[in-house]
């Protein structure tokens, strides 16, 4: 209980009060602490009851005042609020934590996969006062436990009326975050080139391709190396096609060349789409197409020569994204395009922390 | 809390037997819910505050549920199965989490904790792990457990149906794959196999 004598100041649903007076009361919020380099994060937590021996330490952090909770019908405290944001902002595969700390709290990924942020409903969460949310960007792959968004009620007290408008946003577009497991599992890679056929110089697209592959948990079955034969191309395409294949990946011959044949040979083989050429550098003359295999859609990747030379290339932005269900169409390989310049960094590569294929 | 041969005894009925497992995680529940501040784990209101995490299911398991409380049901006990003798206690109001890792060692230094002379290795172990002392039978390390909305007991906050086979999954355990909401037996194969009409009409 607060014993001033002067009259309390009202503020929103609190009740400031003197901190020498506050002796006894409990914290109606969660008190921040920040030392340079060292701390940030609540030093006093809402609910605490204030000691004798707390005033110094209060003070030390610049409080004079605190707030004492004295909530009116229709307002709603900070915790309790983001409770009900983020359990109408978690979509599948998204949790976030049990216990609030100053308003806010974090999403995290239940599952390895690629996040889905619903942006447009994102923007229109966000134009509602009081609230925020701030999200990774869609469609970065994320592991089990990452941290991919967070969201906070700002005041420390909030209207009924804007937290309800909130969750009703979030609820009418849900889901706003998901993550899609990935699901293609099983690759085989056709590894395309007369001089590696012929033994002139020796492969290093297999080992690559893998690295990747593994990374999504996804595994290389089987690996054909041929010639610059279109034909050769198309039937062994159409052979992976029967198999239990879940994806098919090329490498090589998506050039200009005569001899780059490879795409040709894709299209021979009967896809039932292919789009060639990508908004993406390095990765202007990727290939993405679609076949049918025993298991319905069956996706190919065609990947040029300029994944042997760079680190990252339109192949990062576009695997996981295929291994995780989703399908390609000229919009989505142009949608690329912002974003889609790589910087090459000369203090080597920093992908996936940096602005590579993010505007997509 | 009941002091320690209450515990074992006890344990070990509900157990159904006496074993190294039953001292192990006695022990274990006991150290753990001093070094995270609880006295009584298994009464109000201290019995919300505690969740525990087994990494093995094991006789050591009961014996830590039987000290702490702790239960599948209530979710204040959670399995991971990595096949190790360890338990986290995690005090849900203070953050304070401690993870208690049994040693292998313990087992070869049993006989040198016995005084009665037995060779028996089972009742080596039993008595040598009752005289151990901690730092010899277990590897302790502060840690910090964040426990998602979903794990966290009380009533169920979330509910989704499987697109595939209809069932209700609750607390989040639904996983999206290729824009379905699926089971994990849906997306990832279930572990058990349903029969053929034939083999069914055989056990009618």
């Amino acid at each position: 209980m607060y014993k001033s004598q002067d009259a309390p100041q009202q503020n929103d649903g609190m009740t400031k009060i003197k901190i020498e007076e506050a002796i006894g009361t409990r914290l109606a919020h969660d008190i921040t602490e920040i030392r340079p380099g060292e701390f940030k994060g609540p030093s006093f937590r809402r609910g605490h009851q204030v000691q004798e021996q707390d005033v110094c330490h209060l003070m030390r952090l610049g409080k004079r005042h605190l707030y004492v909770l004295d909530l009116k019908e229709g307002q709603v405290h900070e915790d309790d609020a983001v409770m009900e944001l983020a359990e109408a902002l978690a979509g599948p595969g998204v949790s976030f934590g049990n216990d609030p700390k100053e308003g806010k709290l974090q999403f995290t990924a239940a599952y390895d996969g690629l996040l889905k942020v619903n942006t447009r409903a994102l923007v229109e969460f966000n134009l509602v006062p009081d609230v925020m949310c701030a999200a990774m960007h869609n469609n970065v792959p994320v592991t089990r436990g990452q941290k991919v968004a967070g969201t906070r009620a700002i005041p420390l007290v909030i209207k009924r009326e804007a937290l309800n408008r909130a969750v009703a946003i979030a609820q009418d577009q849900a889901p706003i975050f998901s993550i899609k497991t990935y699901h293609r599992k099983k690759i085989r890679l056709l590894i395309t080139g007369s001089e590696v056929y012929d033994g002139l110089i020796e492969d290093r697209f297999e080992a690559i391709v893998k690295k990747k592959l593994t990374a999504f948990g996804a595994s290389l079955l089987e690996t054909v190396i041929l010639p610059d034969d279109a034909e050769r191309i198309a039937a062994t395409v159409q052979q992976f096609s029967e198999t239990d294949t879940d994806m098919i990946v090329t490498t090589g011959g998506m050039s200009v060349d005569p001899d780059d044949v490879t795409r040709h040979g894709i299209r021979q083989a009967g896809v039932d789409t292919l789009y060639y050429g990508s908004g993406v550098l390095p990765g202007a003359m990727f290939l993405v197409g679609e076949l049918r295999g025993p298991k319905g859609r069956l996706p190919i990747l065609g990947v040029p020569a300029c994944a042997l030379f760079h680190a990252t290339t339109v192949l990062d932005l576009v695997l996981p994204r295929v291994l995780a269900g989703e399908e390609f169409d000229r919009n989505k390989i142009a949608e690329l395009g912002h974003g889609g310049f790589c910087q090459n960094c000369v203090d080597g590569c920093r992908f996936p922390v940096c602005g590579f294929g993010r505007g997509s | 809390m009941d002091d320690f041969n209450t515990l074992l005894q006890g344990s070990a009925k509900a157990h159904g037997h006496m074993c190294p497992g039953q001292v192990v995680g006695v022990r274990m529940a006991m150290l753990g819910c001093r070094l995270i501040g609880l006295d009584n784990p298994r009464e109000l209101p201290q019995i919300k505050k505690l969740i525990v995490y087994v990494e093995i299911d094991r006789c050591a398991t009961d014996a830590i549920a039987y000290v702490t409380g702790v239960k599948l049901g209530r979710r204040s006990l959670k399995f991971i199965d990595n096949g190790i003798m360890a338990a986290t206690f995690v005090n849900l109001e203070t953050g304070v989490a401690f993870r208690i890792v049994s040693t292998e060692s313990s087992r070869d230094l049993a006989y040198l904790y016995t005084s009665s002379g037995c060779t028996d290795k089972r009742q080596q172990q039993i008595e040598g792990y009752i005289n151990m002392p901690d730092e010899v039978l277990f590897r302790v390390k502060p840690v910090r457990v964040n426990v998602p909305i979903h794990d966290m007991p009380g009533p169920s906050r979330f509910k989704a149906r499987c697109e595939a086979c209809g069932a209700m999954v609750r607390d989040k355990k639904e996983v999206l794959l290729n824009d379905r909401i699926l089971c994990r037996s849906c997306a990832y194969g279930s572990f058990y196999q349903e029969l053929e009409n034939e083999e069914r009409r055989k056990i009618a």
